[in-house]
């Protein structure tokens, strides 16, 4: 099990569009990932989780994946965040 | 008449049809041992035909809108697929015994509670696309159909009255059948009101009691810039109605059209337009309509009706937020400006007889370090890659800005040697809003990085206005000429000692007294976000000497009607004096001017 953290910047914060392009990106991997922000772990692969979390832009969230591709997985959630879903 | 939020503007005239948006009354039902995977299977069924429709209205939105806008469909769609919510019902039904609509409508309970109950706004809003995807799932288990949802297909026209108002609806009817929306719930970030704005649809949303007040039938008049709604308008009242939709329309183009241009006079002089940030949820609409930075960070917030100061941590986490937003853009945050009814709950602030004049801003700073010490450390941790401005509200003196720049100093050490990342100083600058810091600008100069001009305050102190007072209201005007001189005398002392000198004041987003400031020489302008298109406007569309033809002859002026009278002669031969009507609620006026959601 690996964990990376990674900073909203999107203004918007991880709104309905952003969680949607997230639990894709998190579907395509074999390996379990959650999102941790204070407090429970939730699945990074359901959209309703990912949108309870309701992470503002500047919020720091941590991203949890085991299994076989849990490198490249947490790697490339950490980048769609980093990117700001391609809205910053 | 009922007033709400226009979402998205027009003027839409029709018979009100009102929709009942609930959930279908579901039986509790078991069923036999035997029968659970029957039941497992129509739930599975249900959610591929829902995915299909939503699929379907999809394809209408992004036809008839466009792929952005057809993306909110998108997530209902993994919204309605969710393995975590699915599994759940799937386990009800099998561990219970219970039918399928059972089992779902008990799960989307639950969650829609979980989902309720939250503190914040934009997740509250996302309910509406959620209850959308689970009322069709139930539907469609009961045997109801989608298309048939409403069986309003036969009216010509119809304005729709509910509740809360789904995406999708928006996209079920013809354009030509559904002429105007009006809710309850919602706001103009929910994706029904986005959507209702590309498409052109007029409506209203946050109109408490218009299901109660309106009864199906009833002749309905909606403003969607405005928010009004009126029940059974007069001739003469939809005669003012199309009158003033014609004018807004034309200003609207107007508008639009200068959003996606740079800020520059006719002439060819360049100005700066920054935005005001007073809550987190301006920055988006700051950064939409191009603003060049934050002239102005309010930090209230963080503190009035909370029982607890804000921690350090807590204020960096913010001041990254909006310089994350704003990419490289400069942002100016002004410290505490706390006093009278400002301050935190817990805080133990002496009861003032005149508070304006009273223990407030920078004095309150000053006195109480426990106060300003964490957020100038929060600011300057901020500042480490992001070019911020500290601005000190108040000033009537210049040992407070000597004072506030030693405490500066003296936090920025702290955190080197705590090895903290930060910037190792920043820029503070004057808020000029006092007789006192125009008369020592010359003395403030020295000490300051520079100055920007508070306009309100300016205004309340030097013509000993309250401008709350409703009474004083006809008095209270920045375009009086004496304060149009204390604003020359500080932009002439800041040019004498290079120190920049803008406005950030209300002044500024009032479009006949911003031509004055142009013309009085501010080459930067900070305003209430919404204010932005009617201000780009207006830099593109008056001369830089005209403005400073009006300017010069408003300094020798006897008084502020005069003032008025010489600008709407200067500003004659080049626009229509009645766009920027400021007897019309047009937009571009106080909270209406946004022609943007």
């Amino acid at each position: 099990m690996i964990e990376r953290e990674a900073t909203i910047v999107n203004p918007l914060g991880m709104h309905a569009r952003p969680a949607a392009q997230l639990v894709k990106l998190a579907s395509t991997f074999v390996s379990d990932l959650e999102l941790v922000k204070d407090g429970d772990p939730i699945n990074a692969k359901s959209i309703m989780g990912v949108m309870m979390l309701a992470a503002e832009c500047g919020s720091t969230l941590t991203v949890r994946a085991d299994g076989p591709d849990e490198e490249q997985a947490a790697a490339a959630i950490v980048a769609l965040i980093a990117e700001g879903f391609g809205e910053a | 008449m009922i007033r709400g939020v226009g979402v998205s503007p027009g003027i839409a005239y029709a018979p009100a049809v009102i929709l009942e948006w609930t959930f279908p009354d579901v039986p509790d039902r078991s069923v036999a041992p035997g029968e659970v995977e029957r039941e497992v299977r129509r739930l599975n069924e249900a959610v591929v035909a829902v995915v299909a429709t939503l699929n379907r209205l999809r394809e209408r939105v992004l036809e008839r809108a466009g792929l952005e806008e057809s993306r909110i469909f998108e997530a209902q769609i993994m919204m309605v697929q969710d393995a975590d919510f699915l599994d759940g019902v799937i386990h009800l039904i099998r561990e219970n015994n219970l039918s399928a609509e059972t089992a779902y409508e008990f799960k989307a309970l639950e969650l829609r509670a979980a989902w309720g109950g939250t503190a914040n706004v934009r997740l509250r809003e996302r309910l509406a696309d959620l209850l959308a995807t689970q009322l069709r799932v139930l539907r469609h288990l009961m045997g109801q159909s989608d298309d048939e949802l409403f069986g309003l297909r036969d009216h010509k026209h119809v304005i729709i009255v509910a509740h809360e108002i789904y995406p999708g609806l928006t996209v079920q009817f013809d354009r030509d059948q559904l002429l105007g929306l009006v809710s309850e719930e919602g706001t103009r970030t929910s994706h029904a009101a986005i959507l209702a704005h590309s498409l052109g649809i007029p409506c209203v949303m946050g109109a408490t009691g218009a299901v109660a007040r309106i009864r199906g039938g009833t002749m309905v008049l909606l403003d969607g810039t405005t928010g009004s709604i009126l029940l059974e308008p007069t001739v003469a009242e939809l005669e003012a109605a199309q009158l003033m939709a014609a004018r807004r329309h034309k200003l609207e183009l107007q508008l639009e059209a200068a959003t996606q241009q740079p800020a520059v006079t006719p002439d060819g002089h360049t100005i700066t337009l920054m935005g005001n940030v007073d809550l987190p949820d301006e920055i988006e609409t700051a950064v939409r309509h191009g603003a060049q930075g934050v002239g102005l960070l309010r930090t209230e917030f963080m503190v009035t009706g909370r029982a607890h100061l804000p921690s350090e941590d807590e204020q960096l986490e913010y001041f990254r937020r909006v310089t994350f937003a704003f990419g490289s853009a400069p942002i100016v945050i002004r410290t505490y400006d706390l006093g009278g009814d400002k301050f935190p709950a817990a805080f133990d602030a002496p009861s003032e007889a005149n508070p304006f004049l009273g223990w407030r801003s920078i004095r309150v700073c000053l006195d109480q370090p426990e106060i300003f010490r964490p957020q100038l450390r929060a600011i300057l941790r901020a500042a480490a890659d992001r070019s911020i401005q500290i601005m000190l509200p108040l000033v009537t003196r210049v040992e407070e800005v000597v004072r506030a720049r030693e405490i500066l100093a003296e936090e920025s050490d702290d955190l080197a040697r705590a090895g903290i990342r930060a910037a190792k100083d920043v820029p503070v600058g004057v808020m000029v809003e006092t007789p006192a810091a125009v008369v020592m600008a010359d003395r403030l100069a020295k000490v300051s990085a520079f100055f920007s001009v508070g306009t309100n305050d300016l205004t309340q102190y030097t013509l000993a206005v309250d401008r709350g007072n409703a009474h004083l209201a006809s008095r209270f005007n920045p375009h009086d000429p004496a304060i149009l001189r204390m604003l020359s005398q500080v932009l002439e002392t800041g040019r004498r000692y290079n120190v920049p000198v803008s406005v950030c004041g209300e002044m500024a987003s009032e479009p006949l007294h911003a031509v004055l400031l142009l013309g009085l020489g501010f080459t930067t302008l900070s305003v209430a976000p919404p204010a932005l298109p009617l201000l780009k406007w207006l830099v593109r569309t008056v001369p830089m000497e005209t403005a400073r033809r009006a300017a010069a002859e408003a300094l020798e002026a006897p008084g502020p009607d005069a003032v008025t009278e010489i600008l709407r002669e200067a500003l004659k031969p080049v626009l229509d004096l009645r766009l920027i009507d400021t007897q019309g609620p047009l937009p571009g006026r106080g909270s209406g001017a946004s022609l943007l959601p």
